[in-house]
């Protein structure tokens, strides 16, 4: 089994595992790189095209990982939105709830 | 003052076609429903609200104050406009819970997270909150449109006010949302592509990169090349710990709803998406954007720094970028640049006269007033709301010079005291509704005391920013902590509904116990039973 897992069921998907943490943590960092690189690219900075290419580098791992649970985790959900908008319709009317 | 040629004319119009059209395309999606006068029937792909988050983020004022930074710290300035960032996180946690709970806003969110008296109390407050906010953004960036034009065109402030937002209005209250979003995707183009051109044309002017860096190593002003060129760690106007402060303030505020002012609209994006994974890249991708166009805009900012190095005046190196716009680009392109500013504009406008109608009508018609509303009514109160915001906003504009420095104070207050509690509201599952409430009472009390009160008696030193958020955060959790424990705990019932419903991250485990222990997460047991068998 892989590190990073890439095949979801919808019941595994709804939890929260180290793929989501690896997201949380890379994705603030891909923001700061990218938006250092491109500022320093604009200036022509030989620093700033590394930085700028490490940010990207940043964004399709993380992608990569969060990308098939996301999948998952959506098209279960889409089967329930339906019920749940009618339940919210119901739930959040305070006069019919309590009389 | 600037002089129009009939080009100029011609984009001007061109655009302003384009956007009142969106309304007229949209009409009749935007009057099927509520969730499509509010949410575009949520069913958008992910780069439509992604392309809003980032039309919306970008408002008139905007160019002013990241100029303002950048002009002052150099790169490092580029620090103060990071508190996109908070959707770093939030992409991934808070938009993804936010999604799943199908709440049309934040304010109804709450009676789905909470229960019982305190949810409807917080529901109303914040609805009414939210209802002036929007009124008040309207103005604020109303009034900004107002002095560009005087700027430009030496027209008097008001007409730039009333005139832009009245067109804008047009399309807002003709497709709601639809036409939000739809003028939004264009807005955001337009608005990008004259972001690049202008900061090309003034790196230009400035003597391009090289030219840049040269000159600024020739002023031993090479210290704004460098992102983290701090005061010091405690010291001076840009002390790192500032710094450290607005990444923590930024990064984790991503767990939570409403850490941020922007949570509001952006909660109005996340749910107009079409499933939860195109919600969550919406997010992301729209800040990216607006982190990059921040970075764009700063070596613009640079180079005018290059061209006019002794401006003391903030309100005067704060128009650098325009000044760019207005001043090198050849005739003909000015109108388009003009354009470009209104896109600016109108995004913004438009944003918040669904979003603050939104909270009006959802949130206090038909949930106080008239439960039993049809959607026609429902719609045409949106309208009545829209309407009535967009005659407020001309009111704050006018009066806006008295009441700015209150109102950002009203808005730091926010962000100090009730960051924690709007994390904990979704990450632990005992904070209660009363916790909640008592967080914002309490935070409403000890800023005025920390920031005003006490330093005016000598009782306590004027603090530094980063000073007083620290300690309204400390000084808050000792009243909204006490008052979580002392009070019961959400209904179990109610708190197993919406977990099973949004599956929360944090501290869930006596909840997640009970969802189990009623079968109602048996599908997860039965899989793990299944894969180990």
């Amino acid at each position: 089994m892989s590190f990073i897992k890439r095949k979801w069921s919808a019941a595994e998907a709804d939890e929260w595992t180290k793929e989501d943490w690896l997201t949380i943590v890379i994705s603030p960092l891909a923001y700061i790189l990218i938006m250092i690189g491109v500022a320093l690219s604009f200036l022509l900075l030989w620093t700033g095209f590394i930085i700028l290419a490490l940010g990207i580098v940043a964004t399709v791992v993380m992608h990569w990982i969060i990308d098939p649970k996301l999948k998952a985790i959506s098209d279960e959900y889409e089967t329930k939105q339906k019920e749940y908008i009618l339940e919210l319709e119901r739930s959040v009317r305070w006069e019919e709830e309590n009389g | 003052m600037v002089t129009f040629a009939f080009l100029d004319w011609f984009w001007l119009i061109l655009f302003l076609i384009l956007m009142v059209g969106c309304g007229v395309l949209f009409y009749r999606l935007g009057k099927r429903s509520e969730s499509d006068f509010f949410l575009a029937g949520r069913g958008l792909p992910w780069w439509l609200p992604a392309s809003s988050v980032y039309a919306t983020h970008t408002a008139t004022d905007t160019p002013m104050w990241v100029t303002g930074v950048i002009y002052r710290y150099g790169l490092t300035g580029l620090w103060y406009t990071f508190f996109s960032a908070w959707c770093a996180i939030s992409a991934f946690v808070s938009t993804r819970i936010f999604r799943r709970s199908v709440a049309y806003t934040q304010a109804e969110w709450n009676t789905i997270r909470f229960g019982g008296l305190g949810a409807e109390m917080l529901r109303g407050w914040i609805a009414g909150w939210q209802v002036f906010m929007n009124m008040f953004i309207l103005g604020w960036v109303g009034i900004a449109m107002g002095k560009i034009c005087y700027l430009a065109f030496g027209w008097p402030t008001w007409i730039g006010l009333v005139s832009f937002s009245s067109i804008c209005a047009i399309y807002v209250l003709a497709a709601g949302y639809w036409g939000v979003v739809m003028a939004d995707f264009q807005q955001g183009i337009i608005a990008f592509s004259v972001i690049i051109i202008v900061s090309i044309w003034g790196v230009i002017a400035a003597g391009g990169p090289d030219g840049i860096v040269t000159k600024l190593a020739g002023m031993g002003e090479s210290w704004r090349l460098d992102p983290f060129a701090f005061s010091g760690w405690f010291e001076g106007d840009f002390p790192a710990i500032w710094f450290v402060t607005m990444l923590v303030i930024a990064i984790l505020g991503g767990f939570g709803m409403g850490t941020s002012i922007d949570w509001y609209p952006e909660a109005q994006r996340i749910q107009s998406n079409k499933t939860v994974r195109d919600a969550s890249y919406s997010i992301w991708w729209g800040a990216l954007l607006v982190i990059a166009r921040n970075s764009i805009w700063a070596i613009a900012i640079l180079g005018f720094y290059v061209l006019f190095p002794n401006i003391e005046q903030t309100s005067e190196y704060e128009l650098g970028w325009f000044r760019i716009g207005f001043e090198y680009l050849p005739t003909g392109m000015v109108g388009f640049f003009f354009a470009a500013i209104l896109a600016i504009h109108l995004s913004t406008i438009s944003t918040h006269l669904n979003l603050g109608a939104v909270y009006a009508t959802r949130d206090l018609y038909k949930h106080y007033f008239k439960p039993g509303a049809s959607e026609k009514e429902v719609i045409w109160f949106g309208r009545i709301a829209t309407l009535v915001l967009l005659l407020g906003s001309f009111f704050y504009g006018l009066m806006m010079e008295e009441i700015t420095s209150w109102l950002i104070f009203a808005l730091w207050l926010m962000a100090a005291g009730i960051w924690l509690p709007n994390i904990l509201q979704v990450v632990w599952w005992r904070f209660n509704a009363w916790g909640y409430l008592s967080s914002w009472i309490a935070n409403l009390g000890l800023s005025w005391l920390v920031v005003w009160i006490l330093p005016e008696f000598d009782i306590l030193p004027k603090l530094l920013d980063y000073q007083q958020f620290w300690l309204l955060m400390v000084l808050g959790a000792m009243v909204y902590i006490p008052v979580t424990l002392l009070t019961k705990p959400e209904n179990m019932d109610h708190l197993v509904k919406y977990y099973v419903m949004s599956r929360p991250i944090g501290w869930w485990g006596p909840v997640k116990k009970e969802a189990e222990r009623r079968g109602l997460l048996s599908q997860i047991a039965g899989l793990k039973q299944g894969e180990q068998e």
